[in-house]
């Protein structure tokens, strides 16, 4: 799941000609962290939902990549 | 293009469905209905029209059975007409708060709830689609016991203005369509002499043609519409 995250951010991060990242940190914050702006945090929670069918931002905010592992692990 | 449209069974929305296949477009259509019209057109256009019975006044059901079930991520979507509607006509002091709940469920809420999956579908197949919503010249001239009515179809002009204003950096389009008094289903309670005098209301003395409007929808959808976002259209014979 971790791995499929990472290319799913990597390729949302390609968008804005982001290099990809080797690795993710729970901690890492999408936005601050990561360089995600808005429609980039649309774009991500529309690629989990079509590989894991769960919407991330349906109840409320995710800030961190940890947040995320949390929300599929539900 | 694939286009999802509601309302398709009759009226407005079965000539937009007709305007779109003879343009080459594939249409996903909605109504809980369906019409000989529609099976007729299934056939002319055999696999460029598919059809799904679904009842827009179940909101939360909408989801589920227009985007898991019908129109997947693997269908990228270029359009959606948001065309179905009810209208719930009575003066105000008779309001009745179920059919107002009933009316803003199909008029606004699942539309709202469409477009926000149908703008997901185009961000995940990175396509510059285009929003067209039909609203009614009531929302902009009044008429007596269609209060409720022009109220859901303000809420569609306000919604659409600011989707465009969201959305268009992602090149994705948000217009509506307002309509004229027209001679579909929906207007046929009215009486001869109450037509006449809404026809009357306007610069060219007679009822809406739906053709005029289905081809202004297959317009703004069109790419020759490609810098027209946020307008409301009226193709209402000049109500002013
Ligand atoms: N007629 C006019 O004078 C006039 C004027 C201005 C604007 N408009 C607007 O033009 C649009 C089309 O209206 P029309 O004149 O073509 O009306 P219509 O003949 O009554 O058609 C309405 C369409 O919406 C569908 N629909 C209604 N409730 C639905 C629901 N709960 N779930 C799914 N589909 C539903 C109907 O199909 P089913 O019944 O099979 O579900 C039908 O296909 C509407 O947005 C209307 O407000 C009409």
């Amino acid at each position: 799941m971790e791995e499929k995250i990472l290319k799913i951010i990597n390729n949302v991060r390609e968008n804005n000609q982001l290099a990809p990242l080797l690795k993710l940190d729970e901690s890492d914050d999408l936005r601050n962290d990561i360089g995600l702006n808005s429609f980039d945090l649309a774009e991500l929670t529309v690629c989990i939902e079509d590989e894991f069918d769960i919407d991330i931002f349906e109840n409320g905010l995710v800030n961190t990549v940890g947040e995320i592992y949390k929300k599929l692990a539900e | 293009m694939n286009i999802l449209l509601t309302g398709a069974s009759r009226g407005v929305g079965l000539e937009i469905c007709k305007v779109l296949l003879e343009k080459g477009n594939t249409v996903y259509a909605i109504s809980r209905s369906h019409t000989s019209e529609l099976a007729e057109l299934e056939i002319t256009y055999k696999g460029k029209l598919f059809f799904k019975s679904i009842d827009l006044a179940n909101t939360e059901g909408v989801y589920q059975t227009v985007f898991k079930e019908f129109v997947t991520n693997s269908i990228p979507l270029h359009g959606f007409v948001n065309n179905a509607a009810h209208a719930y006509d009575d003066i105000i002091t008779n309001l009745n708060l179920s059919k107002l709940e009933e009316m803003y469920r199909t008029n606004v809420f699942s539309p709202l709830i469409l477009v926000k999956y149908a703008i997901r579908n185009m961000i995940f197949n990175k396509t510059k689609g285009s929003i067209v919503h039909i609203s009614s010249i009531s929302a902009h001239t009044g008429y007596k016991g269609l209060a409720m009515y022009a109220s859901s179809k303000g809420a569609l002009e306000a919604f659409s203005k600011n989707t465009a204003r969201e959305w268009g950096a992602l090149g994705i389009r948000s217009n509506v369509v307002v309509p004229g008094f027209m001679e579909t289903a929906m207007s046929a309670t009215l009486s001869e002499d109450q037509k006449n005098r809404i026809y009357n209301r306007t610069s060219m003395k007679e009822a809406t043609d739906v053709l005029s409007v289905a081809k202004t929808v297959a317009f703004l959808l069109s790419g020759d519409a490609s810098s027209i976002t946020g307008q409301n259209v009226h193709v209402d014979n000049g109500t002013i």
